[in-house]
């Protein structure tokens, strides 16, 4: 399938601001990070925002929304009844913040904050479940997205921590993205065996011919799901995902986690693993569109 | 009420491209677009031949929505655009579509296209414009092997009909287009074994392809 931008940037952006929010929630429950919550409440509701922005660029027509949206059984009906209670959520921890004695939010706001940065990657995720495109229509897909929250919010919590002088939150957002960078390295490794065994799920007719499309060769089944293991995307794989991806923000955050920076490098140490986690992010959500092929593989007219 | 469908026997079909020419000029498909494609399935070795001509076999494969019993399009669309008429064909609602494409992605088939001018999805109506007033969809009415026969799925597959020559030579074109014949009455013998339709990812496709036992279906 075409590379299917704003939806790459919807989902991405959707990951940040629900692990932001997630992270905050952990730092609240441990007590900690009490000045930086109304940093990650912004952070998250403008991440949330540009994701939001970016989808609506995925429409044609978004206008024709008026005409009736809501059809309960979408994917995309319940993303979105999912984000406005994320918003709704995000509201809520600010208003119990500002109302609370000591500033900070109580245990229960931290506990939904939790609860949200997981339900909304995973109901973005589940939203791309589909029988008709295998390596879409497995658990592993709103999984990677739950996993891919955890360690972009830890590593933007890190960054926030070092912006707003948490330094109480330093250490606890460190190990999140350290976590989190070891759990996407092995969600997105089981994701990518799986997709090389996902052969039996394809339609197969061998010999075929499109007179439509005469020069366009066939589809080999081996050729899409082997391609992220060991085939042609294999080095965006291994390199950009795996290695710069995963390895290198697991290395920086370990670094931060173990104490092998001085303090005053953590906030650079922090950029760089986002970065890194950023290019990972993005290279994991491209390969996942271009091995996107129908289960009847000659029957991909569009897209 | 009804429910709608096609079958192809393609026993007959001689992979004309009538079907999908037809579809293209009545519907104004645009260049590039098709709402029924024909492929060819083959050449593959039959078994136990030599594994080289003559011993081989294809057969055409005319590939259109398979206007689903319990259709993906139909559930993951946000705004109902997507729909189940009351002729059970699966139709589109061009002024609730946004174009968010969820259905082509969801179409098992791969049918499903943007309609870049209009900015909304496309596919097959199983020409409703026509089968509202009685007459055939155009690639029925134009199969040139007379191997596509439309029908209410109610009535039993063995009513679909197709059309027929007239009685008279250079009868007028109303008593043309009426001039029909049923499958039973037509096609050669076939049990229900024969009948195939195109693999099944739970959705229970509707049009139905009718091959005789001594080819091999490849789904």
């Amino acid at each position: 399938m075409e590379l299917q931008w704003p939806l790459i940037l919807f989902t991405f952006f959707n990951c940040v601001a629900a692990g932001t929010f997630m992270v905050q929630g952990i730092l609240t429950l441990a007590g900690k990070g009490k000045a930086m919550q109304m940093a990650s409440l912004v952070t998250s509701a403008v991440t949330l925002a540009v994701g939001g922005i970016a989808v609506f660029f995925h429409l044609e027509n978004p206008l024709r929304m008026l005409n009736g949206f809501g059809h309960i059984t979408s994917g995309i009906t319940i993303e979105l009844i999912v984000i406005i209670i994320f918003a709704v959520a995000l509201v809520l921890y600010f208003l119990m913040m500002r109302r609370s004695e000591d500033g900070v939010a109580p245990k229960w706001c931290a506990v939904l904050a939790i609860i949200m940065g997981i339900v909304l990657p995973f109901a973005v995720g589940d939203s791309y479940l589909m029988a008709a495109i295998p390596v879409w229509d497995t658990f592993m897909l709103p999984l990677y997205y739950v996993v891919n929250a955890v360690l972009l919010g830890g590593l933007t919590a890190l960054i926030i921590a070092g912006a707003t002088k948490s330094d109480d939150a330093r250490d606890l957002s460190a190990k999140v993205a350290f976590a989190g960078s070891i759990v996407c390295a092995v969600a997105t490794l089981i994701y990518a065996v799986m997709i090389a065994g996902m052969g039996d799920a394809y339609t197969d007719m061998a010999y075929y011919f499109d007179p439509t499309l005469p020069d366009v060769a066939m589809r080999e089944v081996a050729s899409v799901t082997g391609a992220i293991i060991a085939g042609s995307l294999a080095p965006a794989f291994w390199i950009g995902q795996i290695i710069v991806g995963c390895a290198a923000p697991a290395v920086i955050t370990g670094l931060v986690v173990f104490n092998k920076v001085k303090s005053e490098q953590v906030m650079a140490c922090a950029i760089a693993a986002i970065a890194c986690a950023v290019i990972g992010s993005i290279v994991w959500r491209v390969l996942l569109y271009l091995v996107a092929v129908n289960a009847l593989i000659q029957f991909q007219w569009a897209l | 009420m009804s429910n709608y469908a096609i079958i192809t026997d393609l026993n007959r079909c001689t992979g004309c491209l009538a079907c999908t020419v037809a579809c293209k000029a009545i519907n104004g498909v645009d260049v590039g677009n098709f709402w029924i494609k024909t492929l060819r399935v083959g050449p593959h070795p039959i078994e136990g031949g030599s594994g080289t001509y003559p011993d081989v076999e294809m057969y055409f494969l005319p590939v259109q929505c398979q206007h689903c019993e319990n259709p993906e399009c139909v559930k993951v669309c946000p705004t109902e655009a997507s729909h189940i008429a009351e002729d059970g064909t699966i139709q589109i609602d061009k002024d609730k579509c946004i174009g968010c494409q969820f259905c082509a992605m969801a179409c098992p088939y791969g049918v499903r296209y943007l309609n870049e001018t209009e900015r909304v999805v496309e596919k097959c109506t199983l020409c409703e414009q026509r089968t509202a007033q009685g007459e055939l969809p155009q690639c029925v009415a134009q199969c040139g092997a007379r191997a596509r026969f439309f029908g209410d799925l109610d009535e039993g597959v063995e009513n679909f009909e197709a059309p027929a020559h007239p009685d008279t030579p250079g009868c007028q074109y109303d008593e043309m287009t009426k001039t029909r014949v049923k499958l039973k009455d037509y096609v050669e013998a076939y049990t229900d074994k024969d009948i195939h339709h195109l693999t099944d990812k739970g959705n229970a496709p509707k049009l139905m392809y009718l091959m005789r036992e001594g080819r091999k279906w490849r789904d």
